[in-house]
């Protein structure tokens, strides 16, 4: 109950502000700040990898925030994110280099087939749950990239190479500060648009649909259609990661690049960050993947750290980074409500003296 | 939680903040080496151990032109998302002067696009594909066979003294596909021969006795069986276990050279044949003198051919920079690069472990950059932890070969 509090302010602050705000401040306006205030990045890393680790970053963001649309709100358990978001890459890249569409046509195109492709997951989903669901999609996830390593006009285990980069005003992005600018505003886009869905209707509904199906279809939420719908809306995010992964140089894609181990990495950020949160989603994503860069040269015992890191995360902080953000601010919250109730309780008994 | 929007702006601007303030490894007057292989696979840690071992041996003997030698060894995985942060972790982080690697050729490919954009010569030591050097790149050497000479090296052994009705049998990594695709390709070409039976398989695969018993109706001559090690493995024990006989001879990717195959095999792996670069069994001096190396350092009975040419990669890498021009300045990154290629490129006749010597040129060709053109095949003659084979023959090929 007390982290639903936090949840609806967070809610608030991020699709529509807060009644008080919203005469003063379009909700907009603070993700615009965003934008300029992460323009200069670039210019302050010290190389050129440290802006491909942030483009890899910006990519996972949109992956974790997707997947937190139908684990976190939504509460179904898929492992089939990884494979939604090949369908992405492999349409985008098919598009752009057999169908000769720009990125701007191609990236859109494939995120309209991994939508369609959400949908199909989806459907299991109706009369699965837990780990039945796990299994579905696993098997689901398998297929896609079973059949993407046997299709020679995919390149198939060899990869598929000679992507395009983007062009913006004809100007080639084929370099990662460039392609940062690209990244960036659709990342935040992305969360723009996850704090949105968390306070319309859809948000409440997938989130009654978590908490149980079954009150929610008594209060008249169509179980069915918000399933499919969060499937689909975090289908959409995933072909958007997958495109964008596909045209960074040096524009290459393998059907190794989206097995179970680096659905686990993404489900890690999601836990790690805080499953149901989307700022969660953002600190996981962040933190996994610095992880991963830092702990590269340990060779053997990089493998050994990341478990020690989802073992102890799952024991020690179930509700991740985000659950602890939440018990902060409840206790801030409670502490302000109990100093509020005293203030006027003592200016009650002054009055009554 | 007010303006999330400026949140995330502090939160990637910390995490920048960390970014930046990592440690850009560049020491003027070192000699900075980026290795990126597969390591998480059976002797794969001691490849990279052997490389790193080879090349900064010579610090201790006061360096190459009186210049220290840095390695910087990096797991890939065979992932081609991992080498792709590799390859960028070692040219604008770690500024090295020279790339080796990797072993997986779906990931040596987009590692050869970056290094060749950002013009670092980058060396492949175990990669077998023919693409990688058909693209082109001017920055790009192998020391490993390729395969448009590996799948001829038994296709012609094999036609010439077995048969010519192959039943081909093979899963869908990159190994698998290029070696059944090209022995295909060459019967096609050279006896006009179709395959007898075809089938493809997965990796994960355990369980191929559907196919093998249709191709044992079909009565074949060879049965080809492309795949890595523990596929190569199932497929050669079961052959047997589904009663296809002896006589029908097994031929396998250059995969079966590892070790596992012959111990996860046992007695089923005697007379399993396949195309490689090297063999324990070779009797020259300087063979069995590296044997010696690898059996006492790394505790490995009989060497395969990707501790050959990783080890071959490395005294390559020597001779290139004991011959090269290098300054070692952050200013002279490019021209130090220019020159260890240029070096690279003037490697002629060389020696080594390699069944015969390996050239290189100028020309970004694969005519040039193929350098090692001689491929052995080899048979097994006993299976399990105490292993066997003899050397079966030694074919060499002109640089066009296959082209």
């Amino acid at each position: 109950m007390t982290a639903d509090i936090v949840k609806n302010t967070e809610q608030r602050a991020g699709g529509g502000a807060s009644p008080s705000r919203r005469g003063s401040v379009h909700p907009i306006v603070p993700w615009i700040v965003a934008w300029a205030c992460l323009l200069p990045l670039p210019f302050l890393l010290t190389n050129a990898y440290t802006q491909y680790v942030v483009n890899v970053i910006c990519i996972n963001v949109i992956l974790a925030v997707g997947l937190n649309i139908v684990k976190g709100f939504a509460g179904q358990v898929t492992v089939g994110h990884m494979a939604l978001a090949a369908i992405g890459a492999y349409s985008s890249a098919v598009l752009s280099t057999k169908l000769g569409l720009p990125f701007w046509g191609a990236m859109p195109a494939a995120m309209l087939v991994t939508g369609l492709a959400g949908a199909i997951v989806g459907v299991p989903s109706f009369r699965l749950e837990g780990a039945y669901l796990a299994l579905a999609t696993l098997g689901l996830a398998e297929a896609v990239r079973i059949i993407i390593s046997g299709t020679d006009w995919l390149g198939a285990s060899l990869g598929y190479a000679g992507i395009p980069p983007p062009y913006l005003a004809g100007i080639a992005l084929d370099d990662y500060r460039s392609y940062y600018y690209l990244a960036m505003p659709l990342a935040l886009l992305g969360l723009y648009f996850a704090f949105s869905i968390l306070s319309s209707d859809i948000g409440r509904a997938l989130k009654a649909l978590r908490e149980d199906p079954l009150a929610a279809a008594a209060s008249g939420v169509n179980v069915r259609k918000y399933k499919v719908t969060a499937f689909v809306l975090s289908a959409l995010y995933a072909g958007c990661a997958g495109s964008l992964q596909a045209h960074m140089a040096p524009g290459f894609i393998h059907p190794n690049s989206y097995t179970i181990t680096e659905m686990i990495t993404l489900l890690l950020m999601v836990v790690f960050g805080g499953i149901g949160h989307i700022w969660g989603g953002v600190i996981g994503a962040i933190a996994v993947t610095l992880i991963d860069d830092l702990t590269r040269d340990y060779l053997q015992y990089r493998m050994v750290m990341f478990g020690a890191v989802i073992v102890l995360t799952v024991m020690f902080m179930p509700s991740g980074i985000g659950g602890l953000i939440d018990d902060v601010l409840v206790r801030r919250r409670f502490k302000a409500i109990r100093r509020r109730r005293a203030g006027v309780a003592s200016v009650v008994a002054a009055d009554d003296v | 939680m007010p303006y999330p929007g400026i949140r995330c702006a502090l939160l990637t601007a910390a995490m920048a903040t960390g970014l930046a303030a990592a440690p850009a490894r560049a020491e003027d007057g070192v000699i900075r080496i980026g290795i990126s292989l597969r390591m998480i696979v059976e002797n794969g840690l001691k490849y990279g151990q052997m490389a790193k071992d080879e090349l900064e041996a010579v610090n201790a003997e006061g360096g190459i032109n009186g210049k220290k030698i840095e390695v910087i060894l990096l797991d890939d995985e065979c992932k081609p998302d991992k080498g792709i942060a590799n390859v960028n972790r070692f040219i604008h982080q770690n500024k090295v002067h020279l790339v080796m690697g990797s072993v997986c050729s779906s990931v040596s490919m987009p590692q050869v696009d970056i290094t060749t954009k950002e013009e670092v010569p980058q060396i492949v030591s175990s990669s077998t594909n023919a693409d990688i050097t058909k693209k082109g790149s001017a920055w790009v050497f192998r020391t490993s066979v390729s395969e448009r000479f590996y799948a001829s090296v038994h296709a012609k052994y094999l036609s010439e003294n077995v048969g010519k009705k192959v039943a081909y049998l093979y899963t869908t990594d990159t190994a698998g596909i290029g070696f059944a695709k090209d022995y295909m390709a060459f019967m096609r070409r050279t006896y006009k021969v179709e395959p007898l039976y075809e089938a493809q398989m997965q990796e994960s695969d355990l369980d191929f006795r559907a196919h093998l018993l249709k191709i044992k109706s079909l009565n074949p001559e060879v049965l080809a069986i492309g795949g890595q090690l523990d596929a190569i493995a199932r497929i050669v024990q079961q052959s047997y276990e589904v009663g296809i006989p002896k006589k029908v001879r097994r031929v396998s990717a250059s995969a079966a050279s590892n070790a596992p195959v012959p111990e996860l095999a046992g007695d089923a792996v005697v007379g399993l044949a396949f195309a490689a670069a090297f063999s324990c069994k070779d009797e020259r001096p300087v063979a069995q003198a590296f044997v010696k190396m690898v059996q006492e350092k790394y505790k490995v009975r009989c060497p395969d051919h990707d501790f050959s040419q990783t080890y071959e990669t490395a005294q390559l890498i020597k001779l290139a920079l004991k011959n090269a021009k290098l300054e070692l300045t952050d200013a002279s990154l490019k021209a130090d690069r220019a020159a260890i290629r240029d070096a690279l490129a003037n490697i002629r006749d060389y020696h080594g472990l390699a069944a015969g010597p390996i050239n290189f040129c100028a020309d970004p060709t694969p005519q040039c950059r193929d350098g090692n053109r001689t491929g052995i095949l080899v048979e097994y003659t006993k299976g399990g932890k105490d292993y066997d084979m003899r050397v079966l023959a030694r074919v060499g090929f002109d640089p066009d070969f296959g082209l």
